[in-house]
């Protein structure tokens, strides 16, 4: 009884450990985006906004790339929360960008989550 | 001789066979091939450009951010890529031995895509990172020899429809004209961060036709129009120095930086006196010249430099500064704005300011028994950027003491200039502008009109309204719509009339590939 007691702790504990505190993406190529489900309820907004309105411009695709490697994938700069600070400021002063600051926070406060959530082991 | 003809048709085949395989990149010309980005990164509507082309210009076409030392550091809390990143101080080229270290290797190769100067990352990821990939999957010879992988060339067309009351039509001109008017190529990049370069050689622009009406109007001729290159950084100095031929840097903007098709800004391409003994002196023509400009403190720009003409000894000198308050600085990097606070009208609010000063001389090539025309011209401009509004203005000042070149003094030979342009700028969407300009020269002389049936005699006055709306389908395809109203147009012929009138609308079809 208590083999079994010990082999399903260990069961238990191997699970869990192989939990992944990751947001997932989904689809390839200029489809891919996150998947919406692995978010925190409390960033719904936020990606509800960056999947409307920055797709006007450049795919989801971009943004992806540029948390899940670290650089963004065209220019090949360093991405990182300066980064994406430095890239909200520039989307919220290209004209007809149709973000306000506001949207803006939200969306860099998002990435920043998803960029510490995607560094945790 | 059939070895050279082997060999040129090997070159040419060679040539040809690269701009074939440049095919499967994106359409679109040079800079955006060499750094894979698109038009918009530097352009509102081509060929105007937003802050980050003029960054990217001031900085000798180094991309910024991709390799410059402006490359900001990791944050305090990084991206997983650069969790484990070590940096390597800028400059700080790796030694390379003969006993064949890859690690070295890959950091030379490195370097020699322009990541040299930026904090090199070590971990693991960021061998996932497109540059990192771009520098592996090219030829190492043609990385480390700092050659561009594809011809840095790109071509530029443009065909006028042109309809209405045209007072000054040139020869072969008529009020309804289909016009082929012009087709360039250019090149431009850097080698390896080091030296950028740019050239634009006009392979045709439409001539007049005095023959036949059934014959096509010929080519007007070919010719370089810039030729020049940079030594970035020099001796590691904050000084570059350019050479060859190209606009000296004198208004804020060059003069094909805007969304209407015909005329520069007046400011920038009025001549003085008549057509046959006038100056041809324009502030915006390339000139052969050497000039040292560096950018300061990251918002203030300066330049000087010395022309030579051709058959004159006489050298003329210039200079230009120009500062920019708020929005990204003269090296790309965006303002430092609160995300936190209110929205504000500095958030949004940039302003550019110049002044430029040129003083030479000018006259008939290799003679030296006519007197030569000493002119200067200064000028101030001004751009105000807030959010899809871009406001321009322009004023210049002028003198020439001998116009026409007189041994003795006549009438109209010492003249004063005086411009001034303003343009409003609406960026109705992302890819449709419309603008609206006036501008305004004046030229008197102080000498008493002996015969003021003459235009030469007496004081001209010109008055542009320019109306455009300008149309990107494609990023590298601008459709335009102009129409212009001109008094005064023909002020550099014999038959000047203040009173004549233009009328011209102007579509057009500009692309590039």
């Amino acid at each position: 009884m208590k083999r079994i007691l010990l082999l399903t702790a260990l069961i238990t504990l191997a699970v869990a450990t192989a939990a992944d505190a990751r947001v997932k993406t989904k689809g390839r190529g200029a489809a891919m985006t996150y998947d919406a489900t692995t978010i925190a309820p409390q960033y719904q907004p936020a990606f509800e906004l960056l999947i409307t309105k920055c797709v006007k411009c450049h795919t989801m695709e971009r943004t992806v790339v540029a948390i899940q490697t670290g650089r963004a994938p065209i220019t090949g700069q360093i991405f990182d929360r300066q980064a994406i600070k430095a890239y909200g400021i520039k989307m919220l002063r290209k004209p007809n960008s149709d973000m306000s600051k506001q949207d803006i926070r939200e969306v860099v406060i998002l990435l920043n989550y998803i960029l510490d959530e995607n560094s945790k082991k | 001789m059939s070895n050279k003809l082997s060999l040129l048709a090997g070159i040419i085949t060679f040539c040809v066979l690269h701009l074939v395989v440049a095919g499967t990149s994106h359409a679109i010309p040079a800079f955006s091939r060499a750094h894979k980005v698109e038009c918009t990164t530097c352009h509102t509507i081509y060929p105007e450009l937003n802050e980050y082309g003029d960054a990217f210009l001031k900085n000798s076409y180094v991309y910024v951010g991709k390799g410059s030392k402006t490359a900001k550091k990791p944050a305090a809390a990084p991206a997983p890529a650069a969790a484990t990143a070590k940096e390597t101080p800028a400059g700080d080229a790796p030694l390379v031995k003969g006993d064949g270290d890859a690690g070295k290797l890959s950091k030379l190769k490195a370097g020699a895509m322009g990541a040299s100067a930026a904090p090199q990352a070590t971990a693991a990821a960021p061998a996932e990172a497109p540059a990192a990939e771009a520098t592996e999957t090219q030829s190492e010879g043609m990385v480390l020899a700092g050659i561009p992988e594809q011809l840095p060339i790109s071509f530029t067309g443009s065909i006028n429809y042109s309809a209405g009351d045209r007072n000054n039509a040139s020869p072969g001109g008529n009020n309804v004209d289909f016009s082929a008017q012009s087709f360039k190529l250019q090149a431009g990049g850097n080698f390896r961060d080091k030296v950028g370069f740019f050239v634009t050689y006009l392979a045709y622009s439409q001539g007049a036709s005095n023959d036949n009406t059934s014959v096509t109007p010929p080519n007007n001729g070919t010719n370089i129009n810039e030729f020049f290159m940079q030594w970035r950084n020099a001796l590691g100095t904050p000084v570059n120095v350019k050479i060859g031929r190209f606009q000296p840097k004198l208004g804020l903007w060059k003069s094909n930086n805007k969304v209407s098709m015909t005329y520069n800004y007046i400011p920038y391409s009025y001549t003085v006196g008549t057509l046959t003994s006038g100056s041809v002196f324009r502030v915006d023509q390339p000139q052969d010249a050497i000039e040292l400009n560096s950018i300061l403190g990251k918002r203030f720009f300066a330049a000087a430099g010395i022309v030579n003409h051709k058959g004159q000894n006489q050298k003329d000198g210039y200079g230009h500064f120009s500062y920019k308050f708020g929005g990204a600085d003269y090296l790309g990097n965006e303002p430092n704005v609160d995300l936190d606070k209110e929205e504000s009208v500095l958030d949004f609010l940039t302003v550019s300011t110049g002044a430029y000063g040129y003083y030479g001389e000018n006259g008939v090539y290799d003679n030296n028994s006519i007197p030569r025309n000493t002119f200067y011209r200064a000028g101030l401009d001004a751009e105000v950027l807030y959010k899809i509004f871009r406001l321009r203005m322009l004023a210049g000042y002028g003198h020439d003491d001998n116009v026409l070149l007189n041994t003795h003094p006549t009438p109209w030979t010492d003249v004063f200039s005086k411009t001034a342009a303003v343009e409003a700028e609406v960026t109705l969407l992302v890819n449709l502008i419309a603008a609206g300009r006036f501008e305004y020269l004046q030229e008197t002389s102080d000498n008493t009109p002996v015969n003021p049936t003459l235009n030469n005699n007496r004081d001209i006055y010109i008055r542009r309204y320019i109306a455009t709306l300008a149309y990107a389908p494609l990023e590298n395809l601008k459709l335009a719509l102009e129409y212009k109203y001109e008094t005064g147009p023909n002020f550099r012929s014999n038959s000047y009339d203040p009173n004549s009138i233009n009328r011209i609308g102007t579509a057009s079809a500009t692309f590039s590939f």
